[in-house]
């Protein structure tokens, strides 16, 4: 699987020269940093720095660049569980547990475990992909529609397992977010629930309305309050308290690994790196023998959601090293600097620079032990958050919030929907209904119609079209054992004693 | 104490309705019917509606079940009917309207004026709507932020903000 002299090769390129290592920690910084502020994205990040690419060589510019992934892949935890703030969709999962951490006092060991979770996780899908890339690559060219749709349907699971503690109410809720998710312009140019605005073509912008659904919402719960931490004994930020988060990390391995093997999969789809924590955190909570006590401030919920959101990279990575596909706007962007080198990712990229492709694998998996020592000292300082009076916190968050908001949608409809999706998130919470279904909803939504549009349209409407597709046949069988088992468990026993 | 129910009496059956979560489910359940119907009327194919048309039916049965929940039967007078919720702290309610017209007025006037003279008087506003009354601390807070703020969107990131006084390239 692995070519010993390719890989001698990355060896040499990444030992002979200190430059290539110079750009890891700017850009590993700069990924933490914007993910700190509410809707910048990393694919802004990384467009911003663009201008830079054709000053460095080829190598540099792509280890630049994957520092600032990895770095922003695990900074959009900080403010999801410092502020309840998901800084994208792909954090969105680690809210759930993270933010009641945080406000239980256990912010430290919360950012530990999330850091953590997002090295491993990264380190395990570059340790796949370094193994694996060829036939990671062949695999990913034979996924279609179909397949997306079972990814899909699995992660609408997670609706049900989000109802809280009204069933009728969880489940409208998410059918009330996948509805959204479909508004703006069909696939053959309809306009669907526009109120005839043209902002709302291209459908409600997605990080502003999950900032206010979960942020501004909460914000607003808070104005009360003196800190987001009660008790000023807890508000310390506390290196040891971090450490020991980091250390319970591995005390779930099962979790970590779980995670980190959905992400690599997952992440090899377009658009799958936004649903893979989401996933993975149902599909820890699914198979814990304790689910109840998901979403109250259970580590393994961090562990499962930032593993998986780390290890997306990977499987991001692998679709476009291999095949010279992104699967995403960050592996977009990357794509453009491809171009800037004059250089096309794809099978004969990996086949004529399979010395380069190592040599990014290699160096991404340095980038892992970096990004603890980096991320360490980021999260310490960011830790200060929890002392800041919420009288100043508040209106500063919902400012950048809002300017944040506007600068992703280039457009009004940024703040407004930030704005009306604050009053709905309040509104949700004040009646018991879990805003987390909305925003898997949201997120599914046109990516469910998308696939489910396709699929049929591949079919013919033949139910029989899935028999010729044998990866989303074994990817339904996985599914349904995975729903089925949690049933299945408790009978267990009784067959044991009945045997 | 959680707040009581609205009783209404019919005939000799009195029944309570927590009429303030009614009406949630009530407008969300009309949004899902109304942007069916819009759906429909864009374009009545398979592509538009696949998946619109079975969810809208799964939200309507939906809200009968919550609209059902909504509504309790008091069997007798002394029978004390309270919303299943906890009431909102002493003065907490106003704090939260407050906060939410402030940061709508935020939105609705930013672009109309600019970010960097709105954003200077929402967190001035906000910082002594929530209890602040030092005057350095109203003053240079919001000034430092929109100083930062603004720098960085607008010249940085080239965000196109609508600004009053220092427009950039960008807007």
């Amino acid at each position: 699987m692995i070519d010993l002299a390719a890989l001698a090769a990355a060896v040499h390129l990444l030992g002979s020269s200190w430059q290539p290592w110079m750009v890891v920690v700017p850009g590993i910084l700069i990924g933490l940093i914007v993910h700190a502020v509410p809707g910048l994205t990393t694919s802004m990040a990384l467009a911003i720095c663009l201008p830079l690419i054709p000053y460095m060589d080829f190598l540099q510019a792509l280890i630049f660049m994957t520092a600032m992934y990895a770095g922003a892949l695990f900074g959009v935890a900080i403010p999801a569980i410092l502020l309840n703030v998901p800084g994208s969709a792909a954090a969105v999962g680690t809210t759930f547990d993270g933010f009641p951490m945080a406000q239980a006092g256990r912010h430290n060991e919360a950012l530990g475990l999330a850091l953590a979770a997002s090295c491993a996780g990264q380190a395990i899908a570059y340790l796949l992909l370094l193994c694996f890339a060829e036939p990671i690559a062949a695999f990913a060219i034979r996924l279609g529609p179909p397949e997306m749709l079972v990814v899909a349907l699995w992660g609408m699971t997670l609706i049900a397992r989000l109802r809280g503690r009204h069933l009728a109410r969880g489940l409208l809720a998410g059918v009330f977010g996948l509805l959204l998710g479909t508004v703006g312009l069909s696939v053959r140019g309809a306009a669907r629930g526009t109120f005839g605005f043209d902002l709302l073509l291209d459908g409600i912008p997605i990080v502003p309305a999950i900032v206010g659904l979960f942020a501004a919402a909460e914000l607003f719960n808070l104005v009360g309050h003196d800190y987001i931490v009660d008790d000023l004994t807890n508000r310390r930020v506390d290196a040891g308290r971090i450490l020991a988060g980091m250390r319970d990390t591995f005390r779930y391995p099962g979790t970590l690994l779980r995670g980190a093997l959905l992400g690599s999969s997952i992440g090899i789809l377009p658009g799958g790196h936004a649903i893979a924590n989401l996933l993975s955190y149902s599909e820890a909570q699914r198979a814990a023998k304790d689910p109840e006590k998901f979403g109250t401030g259970d580590p393994r919920g961090i562990i499962a959601a930032e593993s998986a959101n780390a290890s997306s990279e990977g499987g991001s990575m692998a679709t476009l090293l291999a095949l010279g596909i992104p699967t995403g706007g960050a592996t977009a962007v990357m794509l453009v600097a491809f171009g800037m080198h004059n250089i096309t990712g794809g099978p004969a990229f990996m086949r004529d620079h399979t010395d380069l492709v190592y040599a990014v694998i290699l160096s991404s998996l340095a980038q892992v032990g970096i990004l603890a020592v980096v991320g360490f000292g980021f999260i310490f300082v960011a830790g200060f958050v929890v002392k800041v009076r919420l009288r100043m916190l508040v209106p500063i968050v919902l400012a950048l919030a809002v300017i944040g908001s506007f600068a992703l949608a280039q457009n009004m409809a940024g703040p407004i929907t930030l704005a009306v999706f604050a009053v709905i998130g309040w509104l949700m919470q004040r009646f018991d209904y879990p805003v987390a279904a909305v925003v898997v909803g949201l997120l599914l939504g046109r990516l469910t119609e998308g696939a489910l549009l396709r699929t049929y349209q591949m079919s013919g409407g033949e139910i029989g079209f899935m028999a010729t597709r044998p990866i989303a046949l074994g990817m339904l069988v996985l599914f349904a054992v995975s729903v089925a088992l949690p049933y299945l468990r408790p009978a267990r026993p009784r067959v044991a004693a009945s045997g | 104490m959680a707040p009581p129910l609205a009783r209404f009496t019919f005939g000799e059956r009195t029944i309570a309705i927590d009429v303030p979560h009614l009406a949630f489910a009530t407008a969300i359940a009309g949004w899902c019917i109304w942007f069916c119907q819009d759906a429909w009327r864009a374009q009545r194919d398979v592509e538009n509606l696949i998946m619109i048309l079975p969810a809208s039916v799964l939200a309507v049965i939906l809200y009968v079940f919550v609209a059902a929940g909504c509504v309790r039967i008091v069997r007798s007078p002394e029978h004390d009917a309270a919303a299943p919720r906890q009431p909102l702290g002493p003065g907490m309610a106003g704090k939260i309207a407050g906060t939410m017209a402030l940061l709508s007025a935020y939105v609705i006037a930013a672009p109309l004026i600019g970010f960097d003279v709105v954003s200077f008087v929402y967190i001035l506003t906000m910082l002594w709507f929530l209890g602040e009354r030092r005057i350095v601390v109203l003053l240079l807070g919001p000034a430092l932020f929109c100083t930062i703020a603004i720098y960085c969107f607008d010249t940085i990131l080239a965000t196109p903000l609508p600004l009053l006084f220092f427009s950039g390239d960008a807007s």
